[in-house]
């Protein structure tokens, strides 16, 4: 079963977006130029449900684009989208974290905005606090927190939601290696247990262990999809 | 149905709002109370001292106080709505949440501010000896209607602000300038009558004027005016709606 499906998907951004209102109000009487950006042009891929995809391609190829839109935040100007399942965007994680607030408080808010109800994260709060090894801080403000402690509890709080699909955007660059391994036996277990698994990165070394597929991008548009050796070979002469 | 859905999310933004607020200071919670409270003080000394306003027999601090309470919750709600979107663009551009909330949860949070006030109201009302009328019942239909106005503006503000920050620049003057023309410091029998016409067609004016007395008086809602309230303030909800809808499909875009 296909668990993401792209059909056709457009996306266009307009170069930039006019903040100030004195600009916009200016350049009604300047000659419009149309200053357009075509992030993605007719995307087109399925993924089965219980694979990995690897998302590789130089900056400003589209990738955080697709992600975004997967993930339900960005919606394409053509084509269809179809995604099934509750999504853990690892987008950054800790979005929506208040740096006033405790660890535990910060568990709770962000639980529920990942899809938790207050009662689930109960139960799961003892796990969530041991995975992200904040000991005796979780009542501290997360203003406190080092960045290291910030992200592992984003991280933790993510993989707790018990997503169908995960959407891994550069995040596995930050903690210290021990947590980074626990990252990793972490997302082998999701694949074991068949969620869906998205990465963007640059990291080819995690692409070529981790993924069934991988897509190039280059410029909006989908330059292979398929055996990840193949595909990084492809990134290695495009680069070159 | 939606509010159901999301009445976890919702009730973890507010609480988020409510807790966050005040924290990093020695009065908290307090500073919810006690600005309304110097308002009161310094607008009360103009107004007893300086310039006499009719009020119908009611001390003027408490004349002042019923209508300066929903008015600072309706300025407030705004103000906080309007930047509700912006300030939660982290959220807004990783994950997906019915983009509705955002507003919602500023609103709501304020009227937890709003129910504080109205206590100390209580305990102003049982100081000046005023008796408690039949006509609080309401108080409800009053706060429903001021609530879809306060939520209509806030939804049209806070998407238009995500474009052109301005919005959130110009509201904090536009809303003075609002406070004036409403009978919030005066009574509406001051307003010349060559001018009432215009004076009656801004929506607050009913609002702020039932809330008085209802609470003051005992006087059921001037119906006639309140009625077109409440057709502008749903008019003003469903327009905020659909121009938050249309609008918020693009806040990841463009935020």
């Amino acid at each position: 079963m296909d668990t993401i499906i792209f059909k056709n998907v457009g996306k266009t951004f307009k170069k930039g977006q006019k903040l100030l209102l004195k600009e916009a109000l200016l350049d009604m009487f300047k000659p419009s130029k149309s200053e357009t950006f075509e992030v993605l042009k007719d995307i087109n891929f399925s993924l089965e449900q219980g694979k990995t995809l690897g998302i590789i391609g130089n900056n400003g190829s589209g990738k955080s684009t697709i992600l975004k839109i997967v993930a339900g935040v960005m919606f394409p100007d053509r084509g269809s989208v179809k995604v099934s399942g509750r999504i853990a965007p690892l987008i950054d994680v800790g979005a929506g974290f208040h740096p006033e607030l405790t660890g535990r408080e910060n568990i709770y808010l962000n639980g529920v905005i990942l899809g938790l109800k207050r009662s689930e994260i109960d139960k799961k709060y003892q796990s969530i606090v041991d995975f992200a090894g904040l000991g005796d801080f979780i009542d501290t403000p997360i203003k406190h927190y080092s960045s290291g402690m910030y992200m592992r509890l984003g991280f933790s709080i993510a993989i707790h939601t018990d997503p169908d699909i995960l959407l891994v955007d550069e995040i596995l660059a930050v903690g210290d290696e021990a947590f980074q391994h626990k990252c990793f036996l972490k997302i082998k277990e999701f694949q074991r247990a068949k969620k869906t698994i998205i990465f963007v990165t640059h990291s080819l070394f995690l692409v070529g262990k981790y993924c069934d597929e991988v897509m190039l991008i280059d410029n909006g548009v989908i330059k292979y999809l398929g055996d990840p050796k193949i595909a990084l070979e492809k990134y290695k002469t495009q680069e070159s | 149905m939606f509010l159901l859905r999301y009445k976890e999310i919702l009730n973890e933004l507010v609480k988020r709002e409510v807790k966050s607020r005040y924290k990093q200071s020695i009065l908290g919670y307090a500073w919810v109370l006690l600005v309304p409270l110097i308002n009161l003080v310094v607008i009360s000394i103009v107004f007893s001292f300086f310039i006499r306003v009719p009020t119908g027999g009611v001390p003027y601090a408490m004349y002042l106080f019923a209508g300066l309470v929903p008015w600072m919750f309706t300025a407030n709600a705004i103000t906080s709505a309007t930047g509700s979107v912006v300030q939660n663009n982290s959220l807004i551009t990783k994950v997906a949440l019915p983009r509705y909330i955002f507003p919602l949860a500023s609103v709501l949070a304020k009227i937890i501010d709003l129910l504080l006030n109205f206590l100390i109201m209580v305990g102003f009302m049982i100081f000046f000896q005023i008796s408690f009328q039949w006509t609080l019942i309401f108080l409800p239909i009053i706060f429903l209607v001021n609530f879809m106005l306060i939520l209509g503006i806030g939804y049209i503000l806070s998407s238009i602000n995500v474009y052109f920050r301005d919005v959130e620049n110009i509201i904090g003057v536009f809303l003075t300038m609002w406070m004036y023309l409403t009978p919030v410091l005066y009574p509406p029998e001051m307003v010349p009558s060559n001018v009432k016409f215009f004076f009656n067609l801004n929506p607050m004016t009913p609002i702020i004027n039932s809330y008085r007395n209802v609470i003051l008086y005992g006087v059921v809602p001037p119906w006639q005016s309140f009625m077109y309230s409440l057709g502008f303030s749903v008019v003003i909800y469903f327009l905020g709606l659909t121009i938050y809808k249309r609008l918020s499909r693009n806040f990841a875009d463009v935020i």
